[in-house]
């Protein structure tokens, strides 16, 4: 057997690279030096993008990589440890690309023996990956090309087995539209990144994993009675319940109430209809039943039904926060029946719902402006608040069919080709769509969405509630909250478990730490894991600088509507930010991370972070930041502890 | 009348509970909206993004009843 | 070693409330951690059947204690424990496999790391762990001897 049934701490034991070109599979033992120095899932995804993609690869190339990893914590009992981490160079950034799903595929990808599999070349025909414990194949997928992700899954377990973990990609992965996503157990994506995309350009359908060895860890009675105290304990915590009930849908009206939901294309941060898709409608109106990832008590996925008048009833699961927002109010979406089917709609194409949503948004802001008309659009219109308009442009997009191309690509592509002033209200940065979030009054959310690794995304930080603590007129002192967010929340995507629980039942990073320990028998600190994690962030950065070539604060810049147009309506109308606003807070944050005025890095903190090797190659494109007047500072993102509001 | 106001995170510190970890009785004279007895215990209500009674979803102004457990929940941490 | 019945006892069984089950398999870890002293989910006797995309409902499987296995062991390998759990003598048992067919839920399996069935002993673990109240602890007294 190649595969022991057992390894120890926390591993499997193998890791699997597979040339899709070739069709060779090779087995190797899993780095443990990698696994410990750069903890698994996103940190190891990024050291091996760094080391082995050249900087010049196309990112729907074949010689990017596509790395799947399921980290060192997944599966391993640990509450919420469902993840699983996708990597390649992202064909929406240009930079370094990491998501993340949960569900039931990291466990079991590590239940069939394997830590990690790296991909590279593109197949010469569609393939799926299959693994059944020791059997590795790369099958022939033809039969299921050009399925919807929805309805590929169930084919292939109908095939393979009911107890087959499948993750696939839909048309728009195939088609390498650049925002697409990876869909698994009936509505867990890793959506962010254009994973899909990726995948689509190596023909590889999709992932086929049935596992039964088990997962050593270093202390497992220690484990399981730390993780069931954690059970028990959270079981009354009064987040608990209303969150089992809702999930994260709940926060909608919320978000509205305090003016940070995106409301037609971020014209506005307030949303009339809000009761219309609000968790209160998708609990009444949509749900079937709670639906879990793997070991994780919290269940807050929800499984839900979309019924429309003239359309077939479709099952899904969601919408949770970011669709119920990027896909309702900031399309002008009135009832949660319709934010439902475009959810169903765009999983099933295979496209990303939050990037989805801010294609659809801006082509209809295009439309309403008049920048798109009737004829581009094959005769029909754009209109905020029509299922029947969204359907259509997005078959457009996905078949790459007439203007369809030029969104293809994402908000930014299609900007530039549409021109004519459209790039202000393009609402991303470096490539990505941002979050169900206007950060207008928000700064610190605005700062993380400049600053983020992956193009603008909330899970690296997320700092409404700060924002509302310190003051939202302000913002000064945003940024050394903004540097501790990015070193903790990436954690949770090493380690490939969910951060939910981290923030809404009260466990402290240090518990998380301590299991950390448990499983791997490893002994660190939380200090060294939040060093880690701002190690992995400057070797990010400092790829995204060799592959774009340029000061990195010149991508650090939303999109000109966030400091020309002020907040039309809602609570906060009158609100937003200047443009010396905006210097200030970068200014701010690159003295925090002990990176130059340009935002590039100093050979000082690389140094600090053991990233010499680093330092020394943006050096030889004049990328190193020159050293800093008063030296670095000692912590970079100091443990924020929000004062009392 | 007697009211329970549970929370977590954040929400908890500011509420400083005395039943148990989670849980701070709060006396209360007639009929009070939420929104009136948070601003006598000076929490803000913008940082409450949810309020359940037992079982059903309510707003700031619902009028709790004696002895019943009003949970609030503070607002997740980002989608 | 045949269990005798008398009034008063009580036989406890794993009751199940389907709709309830959020098919998050907290049950089945912390069935193989107990038993096998490893995480590893197809270790577990119990299983979550998952009905996707329609209906939309995860069904707990667990032992019904119909007592079929005992009848058609040919080894004498399985017996009945006086809280009404049929318990396998991994001493005796061939992992012939007969008793896998004629288990109605489906919940005695095999394991290549393992030369005997797996089947439920009662010891209720998973249920002190699941959080939705999927799957309760049922006592029944006996009413008579039989």
């Amino acid at each position: 057997m190649a595969n022991s049934s057992t390894s120890s701490r926390g591993l499997a034991g193998t890791t699997l690279r597979i040339n899709l070109s070739t069709g060779e599979i090779k087995r190797y033992p899993t780095d443990e030096k990698l696994m410990r120095e750069w903890f698994g899932g996103r940190g190891a995804i990024a050291k091996i993008l760094y080391d082995e993609v050249p900087r010049d690869a196309d990112p729907l190339g074949p010689e990017n990589l596509f790395i799947m990893s399921a980290g060192v914590m997944s599966g391993c009992f640990i509450p919420a440890g469902a993840k699983i981490g996708f990597g390649s160079i992202s064909p929406l950034t240009n930079g370094h690309g990491d998501s993340n799903m949960g569900g039931h595929l990291g466990p079991t990808l590590k239940f069939a023996g394997y830590d990690m599999v790296i991909m590279s070349g593109i197949s010469p025909k569609p393939v799926y990956l299959f693994i059944d414990d020791d059997t590795v194949e790369l099958r022939d997928a033809s039969q299921y090309w050009g399925m919807g992700s929805l309805a590929c899954e169930p084919a292939m377990k109908k095939d393979l087995g009911e107890d087959f973990e499948i993750a696939t990609i839909g048309p728009a992965g195939e088609n390498g539209i650049r925002f697409s996503c990876i869909t698994h157990d009936f509505g867990r994506q890793a959506g962010r990144t254009g994973q899909g995309a990726v995948m689509g350009s190596k023909k590889l359908k999709a992932i086929a994993i049935r596992g039964t060895c088990g997962i050593n860890v270093h202390n497992l009675d220690k484990l399981t009675e730390q993780v069931t105290a954690i059970i028990k304990r959270t079981q009354t915590h009064p987040n608990m319940a209303p969150w089992q009930k809702y999930g994260t849908a709940f926060f909608i009206e919320w978000s509205n109430d305090n003016a940070v939901i995106p409301t037609r294309n971020f014209q506005t941060t307030y949303f009339e209809d809000i009761k219309g898709i609000s968790g209160d409608a998708l609990v009444e109106r949509c749900l079937i039943t709670h639906k879990a990832c793997f070991g994780c008590w919290m269940n807050c996925g929800k499984y839900t039904k979309a019924v429309l008048p003239g359309k077939e009833t479709v099952y899904l699961e969601g919408p949770e926060y970011e669709t119920g927002a990027l896909c309702g109010s900031n399309l002008g979406m009135t009832d949660i029946n319709q934010v439902a089917y475009l959810n169903w709609l765009m999983d099933n194409v295979g496209m990303d719902t939050m990037s989805g949503g801010g294609v659809v948004a801006f082509a209809m802001e295009c439309f309403q402006r008049g920048l798109i008309t009737t004829d581009d659009l094959e005769g029909h219109t754009l209109n905020w608040g029509s299922v029947e308009d969204t359907e259509h442009f997005v078959d457009m997009v996905v078949h790459r069919r007439g203007i369809g191309e030029y969104f293809a690509g994402g908000t930014k592509r299609a900007a530039e080709k549409i021109g004519r002033g459209s790039e202000k209200f393009a609402m991303q940065v470096k490539g990505q769509e941002m979050s169900g979030y206007d950060g207008r009054y928000a700064p610190g959310m605005l700062l993380s969405y400049m600053t983020c690794d992956i193009g603008a995304h909330h899970n690296r930080s997320w700092t409404i509630t700060v924002d509302m603590a310190e003051g939202r007129d302000k913002v000064e002192g945003r940024a050394k909250v903004v540097v501790y967010l990015q070193h903790i929340r990436p954690l949770f995507d090493c380690w490939c478990i969910c951060r939910l629980f981290w923030g809404e039942l009260d466990i402290e990073p240090e518990e998380i730490v301590e299991s950390l320990n448990l499983i791997t028998g490893w002994n660190i600190d939380a200090a060294e894991a939040f060093k880690t994690s701002e190690k992995i962030w400057n070797l990010v950065r400092c790829h995204y600088l060799e592959r774009n070539k340029a000061n990195g604060r010149t991508f650090d810049y939303p999109p000109a509507r966030s400091w020309e147009d002020k907040i039309p309506t809602g609570p906060s109308a009158g609100k937003g930010l200047t443009k010396e606003q905006i210097e200030t807070m970068l200014d701010e944050y690159y003295a925090c991370r002990g990176w130059d005025n340009d935002g590039n890095p100093s050979r000082e903190v690389l140094h600090d972070l053991k990233l010499d090797f680093a330092a020394d190659n943006i050096e030889k494109i004049g990328l190193l930041g020159k050293p800093l007047p008063n030296g670095i500072p000692a912590v970079r993102g100091e443990r924020y502890k929000p004062k009392a509001f | 009348m007697i009211i329970y106001l549970r929370a977590g995170g954040q929400l908890r510190e500011k509420l400083k509970p005395d039943v148990d970890h989670y849980t701070r009785k709060v006396e209360i004279d007639g009929e009070k909206t939420i929104a009136e007895i948070l601003k006598d215990i000076s929490v803000d209500s913008a940082f409450v993004a949810l309020i359940h009674v037992d079982g059903k979803l309510k707003d700031l102004s619902f009028k709790p009843s004696d002895g019943q457990t009003i949970t609030l929940q503070p607002p997740v941490s980002g989608g | 070693m045949q269990q005798v019945f008398k009034d008063g006892m009580e036989i406890k069984r794993i009751k199940v409330i389907s709709g309830k089950c959020s098919g998050c398999r907290l049950c089945m870890q912390i069935c193989a951690i107990c038993h096998y002293g490893e995480i590893n989910p197809k270790k577990a006797s119990l299983r979550i059947e998952a009905h996707f995309p329609q209906p939309g409902v995860y069904k707990p499987r667990v032992c019904t204690q119909c007592g079929k296995c005992m009848e058609v062991c040919p080894e004498g390998a399985i017996y009945r424990r006086d809280d009404g759990a049929y318990i396998v003598l991994v001493e005796k048992c061939t992992n012939c496999g007969v008793c896998i067919p004629v288990c109605k839920p489906g919940v005695i399996f095999q394991h290549r790391d393992l030369d005997h069935v797996i089947i439920c002993d009662n010891c209720f673990k998973c249920t002190k762990l699941c959080n939705t109240g999927a799957i309760t602890i049922h006592t029944r007294p006996v009413k008579e001897s039989k």
